[in-house]
């Protein structure tokens, strides 16, 4: 059985007479010890289904779905209470911007130490063990000294380290990952990329990687959801979607990407921008912009449908079996 | 081809208070860098955060003086230029910001915002001047609509279009781009990175593009430079940079940035640790301590940007380590 798995998942904000969903009918499933990317542009809806399944969005967004199933327990019905033993036990997350998911009011030692308090009720200097443990497991220098720098102190390279090992302080199942790297240097993107897969391996987590940016996800993910205006466009596996796009938001993507146009002069583009809440077709979300589109494509909603070993919401893949 | 812009050994300190009595400490933001730019070329900035690429497009722009070096638009000396020349050197060089968010007056409409290069440097009418800025507006692909509309009715990449036509206005030789879409989408990115293409082949404008993000560099540039901690450390063309690094800095970013296509890869170069402080920079050559070749005479001496096969590198092993 899957560790995580999302069915049929809408999120709505916005009065009841005019609301916005911001996601869509979304499914995923995740497994132990997997890497899992899910890349989209802003609005996609990629952040708001993670901090729905943390129970993040309460009193903010209304929260529907078939099923949300996280290592036999039902996320729907469970109370708070419940919640909050999972959540940052079990599921963690780091998030994009270091700097402010520290507080900025106590030293780097005492947050790594509030987590192991409540969650293992560890005390006294075994605690003091731990913390400076998960330290030296982030490759902090100097650790014994860090623990008592306040935020303010550290670089955004160190603060995500910190962050980083304040999630992974009670060995969890599934640690989600919001945009880690973007607030990032490149050479400190790839030194905090290697320390998530590495912790990733030795404690055989299931890793969600929320990205932007589809080399990182080409890099280290098994599989991954591509997601448009609230909806997954299309999932598979990473080599898959990489050599043969079958959406064409994929395909636009991708080939927008500076590495595709080398020696080009111009690079590809797709035309114009994902719809917001008033401009959302009545077709398919992507009907507006996409360079294939049919009569079909402008009157009826494509459904997600199984396709290689993932699924695709188009009514004319550009991957057919035959081809 | 005309250089109309050259720089010779610049260099910009700050003075930063170290608290109450205690001496104030010198940053040295910007170390000598020489450069020179040709018409209708691009010349690109590398490095990471605090390498001082923005430090060198403020003074490129005549923001700030520089502490000493001279800065030479068209042949002329921007440190012994009177009041009035000054004033038209600096309608020559734009600059084109970073985050689209903050760099719009927000309660200014658009038509009046690129309007206001032509009223403050020309003589013309009203009327020349909204016939200019709609001119202006097709060309960056906005609709005549947006004239009296206010910069947060436009997303992200449309105000960066608009902070495009500002800097464009006055018909400049150069634009000095300072991460121009590293707060945009990768679909908006490609857009907004053809515009800046198709306006340079009209124009023949000269753009000093200032990234982080060394594919997009790849897609812009002509010319390289690649800076850490200040200086300098290589510069050359594209080609040259990209298909035989030479300095160990250079190799590690490049081997840094992820790809999609397992044949772009670089093995991956592990360099260890951050960018020391500029308060307090490290003896001899400033990237010693993160280099996997640091000898000896690294640590003492700084190593001069000198010719090594056609492009220059400031590396005393250049020749060693790339046999």
């Amino acid at each position: 059985m899957s560790l995580l798995q999302i069915k049929n998942l809408s999120v709505e904000f916005g009065s009841d007479k005019n609301p916005f969903r911001a996601v869509e009918g979304l499914d995923l499933t995740v497994d132990q010890g997997e890497i899992v990317g899910i890349v989209g542009e802003s609005g996609s809806g990629k952040s708001v289904t993670m901090m729905a399944m943390m129970g993040l969005l309460e009193g903010q967004g209304r929260i529907v779905a078939d099923k949300l199933q996280f290592d036999g327990k039902n996320l729907l019905t469970i109370s708070a209470r419940e919640r909050r033993k999972i959540v940052g036990k079990d599921i963690s997350m780091i998030f994009q911007d270091p700097m402010t998911a520290l507080n900025p009011s106590f030293t780097v030692g005492y947050q790594i130490m509030e987590v192991l308090k409540l969650h293992q009720g560890l005390r006294g200097a075994a605690l003091k063990a731990r913390a400076l443990e998960l330290m030296e497991m982030v490759e902090i220098p100097a650790a014994a000294s860090r623990l008592s720098a306040y935020p303010h102190q550290l670089s955004g390279g160190m603060s995500q380290r910190v962050a980083i090992a304040m999630a992974i302080a009670c060995n969890p199942k599934l640690l989600i990952a919001d945009e880690p790297t973007t607030a990032l240097d490149v050479t400190i993107q790839a030194q905090i990329m290697e320390l998530l897969v590495s912790l990733q391996q030795s404690q055989n987590m299931a890793l969600i990687l929320i990205t932007h940016d589809l080399a990182v996800v080409a890099e280290v993910a098994q599989r991954l959801a591509v997601m448009y205006a609230g909806q997954v466009a299309e999932m598979g596996q990473v080599p898959d979607i990489f050599r043969h796009p079958s959406h064409p938001y994929t395909e636009a993507l991708l080939k927008s990407i500076p590495e595709h146009s080398k020696g080009a002069h111009r690079l590809s583009t797709l035309p114009g921008i994902v719809p917001g809440q008033y401009d959302r077709p009545s077709g398919c979300l992507l009907s507006p912009r996409c360079p294939y589109v049919q009569e079909r494509c402008r009157a009826e909603r494509p459904a997600l449908t199984a396709q290689r070993q993932g699924a695709v919401r188009c009514h004319f893949p550009l991957y057919d079996k035959e081809s | 081809m005309t250089t109309v812009l050259e720089a010779r050994e610049l260099t910009r300190y700050y003075d930063v208070s170290q608290g109450f009595l205690k001496p104030a400490a010198t940053v040295k933001a910007l170390n000598g860098v020489s450069f020179s730019l040709q018409a209708g070329k691009t010349l690109a900035v590398v490095g990471e955060s605090g390498c001082g690429k923005s430090t060198l497009a403020r003074q490129l722009t005549l923001i700030e003086p520089p502490t000493s070096g001279s800065l030479l638009l068209d042949g002329v000396d921007a440190a012994k230029a009177d009041r009035a020349t000054l004033k038209t050197m600096r309608t020559r060089v734009q600059m084109v910001f970073q985050n689209p968010y903050a760099s719009l007056n927000p309660r200014q409409k658009i038509g009046d915002q690129l309007a206001e290069p032509l009223l403050i440097n020309t003589a013309l009418s009203a009327a020349e001047r909204q016939a200019k800025v709609r001119a202006m507006m097709a060309k960056v692909g906005l609709r005549p609509e947006h004239y009296y509309r206010y910069p947060h009715m436009f997303s992200g990449g449309q105000r960066q279009r608009i902070a495009i036509a500002r800097a464009m206005m006055l018909n400049p030789r150069i634009v000095i781009a300072d991460e121009p879409t590293s707060a945009l989408d990768v679909s908006i990115q490609a857009q907004v990175l053809n515009l800046f293409m198709d306006l340079q082949d009209e124009f023949k404008t000269a753009y000093v593009f200032v990234s982080h993000n060394l594919a997009v560099v790849e897609h812009v540039a002509d010319d390289v430079m690649v800076m850490y901690l200040g200086r300098a450390v290589e510069s050359g063309s594209k080609e040259q940079i990209y298909s035989r690094p030479l300095h160990p800095y250079t190799q590690a970013l490049l081997s840094a940035t992820p790809s999609i296509r397992p044949e772009d890869r670089h093995a991956k170069i592990k360099i260890v640790g951050e960018l020391p402080s500029p308060l307090n920079p490290p003896s001899g050559c400033a990237f010693h301590k993160r280099c996997p070749h640091a000898v000896e005479r690294c640590r003492s001496e700084v190593p001069p940007l000198r010719p090594v096969e056609g492009h220059l590198v400031a590396c005393h092993r250049a020749e060693e380590i790339n046999v």
